[in-house]
């Protein structure tokens, strides 16, 4: 028959047909499994179902939930700073280039807070200093036995605001570095001075610099505060409540403007737990890592990273762009140099990195050029880390890891490309090179929005949220389009839009407008000076904070914040 | 015997061209990303939901304007409890035309929850001026309350209750 002609089967069939079962089960079955499951990403926020006129909804993060009750601490006993350091904690690990145990640093701390009451002869309750520090160790004594000691701390998030700060808010002594301390000196000539003035200085300077001091300013040497404290009595002072505020922490708004944002103990606490619940439970931050932070001590979000690392026992270190007092010129830019400026210090290879949206990018462009130098590869490699986003999965090791990207990680980075195993990123991301940097680095990256009035981060994604976005053409006047959205609200936070067009959100477009937060991590905002803060048309009673930034909604729940401020 | 290949039958052709076509789907998976963006979670992993998730506006209403919230239309059900509107759309068999306590829909229920009666004696008409409720008794004005708790519980709060003349 002819169609029995055309059937013949013969060895070589069934060898094809073996083959053909083999590569279609290979092509159909092995889809790698999403990391996070695509439904929970349309559904990032809890959203409120009434709203006000011209307002959003309520948001809230979707595990909370609208009927959620906000984490305050993050372990029951954690209530004010002296809290973080646990005493039960034995293992050392270094800060900064110090390896250093609790025990050792609670009694360097409790040491500097009885020499500070006794030896600078300030008064708890009443004085307060200013810190004029580059993040060290030093810094954080000095915080940490302010704190205890209930001596509110200033600190200031740039130079330019010393001599408004000094003006407005004179402080009882200043901490400072060695080489600030003329221009220090200068700038209180300079304003009036009839109050007395105690400088403590860190490291060595010149007697004679200071002799034209004369009997107003007292200067004295930070190590002599603190032996002198290890020396003398110990002094111990009612523990603070955790609604006391213990820091102000001076920032400029977008207009220039100088803002101070009260933090207390409980903004802090709740900022760790916030922190914290940034990354998943299982690969939360242990007291194996080791975190690096792109963030000054002297912004609110800076100190509650690196209070996180204390809490948890990991070593720390900022890199050198958090420096803000530095005599030099010197251009500290947020680049892959700065991250690797942490290998001058003596801590073990980051594990994890807070870094902000240019180290970002300066890291995925240098790495996808040194991977496009193995031309052919690159682009087969390429293609699979996408194919494979397309799915919602990425990893770090797989064969087009092995084969392209780990040896330019390590180009670029060095020995930190095998360590880092999660990275933070503050700041907007814009979408042209958020999918580049997540196949560069292929690692779990958690795209964040941090304000000064808050202490933990206000919004944060799914670490392994992978979901790519199209981004629209060049020409498009929407300032929303080209940045990367930054998720949903932190666990313990609370958003809404005011200034919304009430009609768009009846047709169903995503709501615009200015963001207001709520939460147990954002501090009180005061103005210094005239005009308030933020001109917006809803209430500022109730706990509702204006951070002055524009922002939308996505029908996802995520927000996309515009940059109100570098 | 040996082995017979004869690569020129139909089957063999058939079977090699879809082992080349799986192959190269394998080494060469598609990037391209869909023109539409998905709005169901099915059709892709970079989805995004069609529209947000429903909210109402709150609004001040008075006793004409919440009256045509009865529902006997198949629009939104309102009623109002000591001036807080509730939507009641989800309760339409209860409070709906065809509902027990349907006379209650687009009006001020007050008195009618506090006194535990859905005669019509406890709606006050539309034109005049809200029930002030000043002759209830104290136990009376805990059992409104516990139904102002109750219906908070299971009802969106959508609005306010103002005076004729007053939104």
């Amino acid at each position: 028959m002819a169609i029995a002609d055309y059937l013949v089967t013969d060895d070589l069939t069934i060898l094809l047909g073996l083959i053909a079962v083999t590569v279609f089960l290979l092509h159909n079955l092995y889809k790698p499994q999403p990391l996070v499951h695509p439904i929970l990403l349309g559904r990032q926020s809890d959203v409120g179902r009434v709203r006000n006129p011209g307002e959003s909804a309520l948001y809230r993060n979707y595990n909370t939930g609208l009927l959620g009750r906000f984490a305050v601490r993050p372990e029951k006993d954690i209530n004010v700073l002296s809290d973080i350091v646990k005493s039960d904690f034995d293992t050392p690990r270094t800060l900064w280039s110090s390896k250093i145990s609790n025990a050792q640093l609670k009694e360097r701390i409790s040491a500097f807070g009885s020499g500070l009451v006794q030896f600078a002869g300030l008064v708890p309750h009443e004085d307060n200093v200013l810190l004029l520090l580059n993040d060290s160790l030093e810094f954080l004594i000095s915080d940490f036995a302010l704190a205890s000691h209930s001596i509110p701390s200033f600190t200031i998030s740039s130079p330019s605001l010393l001599s408004p700060v000094l003006e407005s808010h004179p402080p009882s002594a200043i901490i400072t570095h060695a080489r600030f301390l003329p221009h220090i000196l200068e700038l209180i000539y300079d304003a009036h001075e009839s109050e007395h003035h105690t400088i403590i200085v860190v490291g060595d300077f010149d007697p004679n610099a200071v002799g034209k001091a004369g009997d107003v300013i007292k200067v004295v040497k930070w190590t002599d505060v603190e032996s002198a404290g290890a020396n003398g009595e110990k002094i111990t002072s009612a523990t603070p409540s955790p609604d006391d505020v213990f820091t102000v922490s001076f920032f400029a708004s977008d207009t220039g403007q100088l803002q101070s944002a009260h933090l207390t103990h409980a903004n802090f606490t709740a900022g760790i737990a916030a922190v914290r619940a940034m990354l998943p439970l299982s690969k939360g931050i242990g007291s194996l890592d080791t975190i690096a932070s792109a963030h000054s001590l002297s912004t609110s979000f800076g100190r509650t990273v690196a209070y996180t690392a204390i809490l948890e026992g990991c070593s720390f270190a900022t890199l050198d762009s958090t420096q803000l007092f530095h005599i030099e010129d010197a251009m500290l830019e947020n680049n892959v140099a700065d991250i690797l400026s942490a290998t001058k210090l003596s801590i073990p290879s980051p594990t994890i990195l807070f870094i902000k949206a240019a180290h970002l990018q300066s890291l995925s462009s240098s790495i996808t050029a040194e991977a496009k130098k193995s031309f052919l590869l690159y682009s087969f490699a390429n293609r699979h880390k996408l194919a494979g986003m397309a799915e919602g999965f990425i990893t770090n090791d797989s064969l087009w890891d092995r084969m392209v990207f780990h040896a330019a990680r390590f180009a670029v980075l060095g020995d930190y490309a095998n360590s880092i195993r999660t990275v933070v990123v503050s700041g907007p991301i814009e979408s042209s090179y958020l999918t580049p940097a997540r196949v560069a680095l292929s690692v779990p990256l958690v795209n964040s929005h941090t304000h000064p009035l808050a202490a933990g981060p206000l919004f944060a994604t799914y670490p392994s949220d992978v979901q790519t976005f199209p981004v629209p053409s060049q020409h498009t006047t929407d300032p929303f389009a080209h940045i990367a959205h930054v998720g949903s609200p932190s666990t313990n936070v609370e958003a809404k839009l005011v200034g919304v067009n009430d009609e768009s959100i009846e047709n169903g477009m995503d709501p615009v407008g200015v963001l207001m937060v709520r939460g147990p991590s954002i501090g009180r905002v005061l103005g210094v000076g005239e005009a308030s803060y933020v001109e917006v048309p809803s209430s500022s009673d109730e706990g509702w904070v204006g951070t002055g930034e524009k922002a939308k909604i996505l029908a996802n729940g995520a927000f996309k914040i515009l940059a109100g401020r570098k | 015997m040996g082995l017979s290949f004869d690569l020129g039958s139909p089957i063999n052709t058939a079977l090699l061209l879809y082992i080349l076509y799986s192959i190269q789907r394998i080494f060469f998976p598609t990037i391209s990303t869909p023109s539409e963006l998905p709005h169901e979670f099915k059709s892709g992993y970079s989805w995004i939901p069609e529209s947000h998730p429903p909210t109402l506006l709150y609004k001040t209403y008075t006793p004409k304007t919440l009256e045509p919230f009865h529902g006997r239309d198949g629009g939104r059900i309102l009623l109002a409890i000591n001036g807080i509107v509730f939507d009641v759309t989800a309760g339409r068999s209860f409070y709906g035309p065809d509902g027990m306590y349907g006379n209650f829909a687009g009006r001020d229920a007050s008195r009618g929850m506090a006194k535990q009666s859905f005669d019509m004696e406890m709606l006050t008409p539309i034109d005049q001026p809200l029930d002030k409720l000043t002759d209830l008794q104290a136990d009376e004005i805990e059992n409104m309350k516990g139904w102002i708790d109750h219906f908070s519980n299971k009802y969106i709060i959508c609005g306010e209750l103002v005076e004729n003349g007053a939104a």
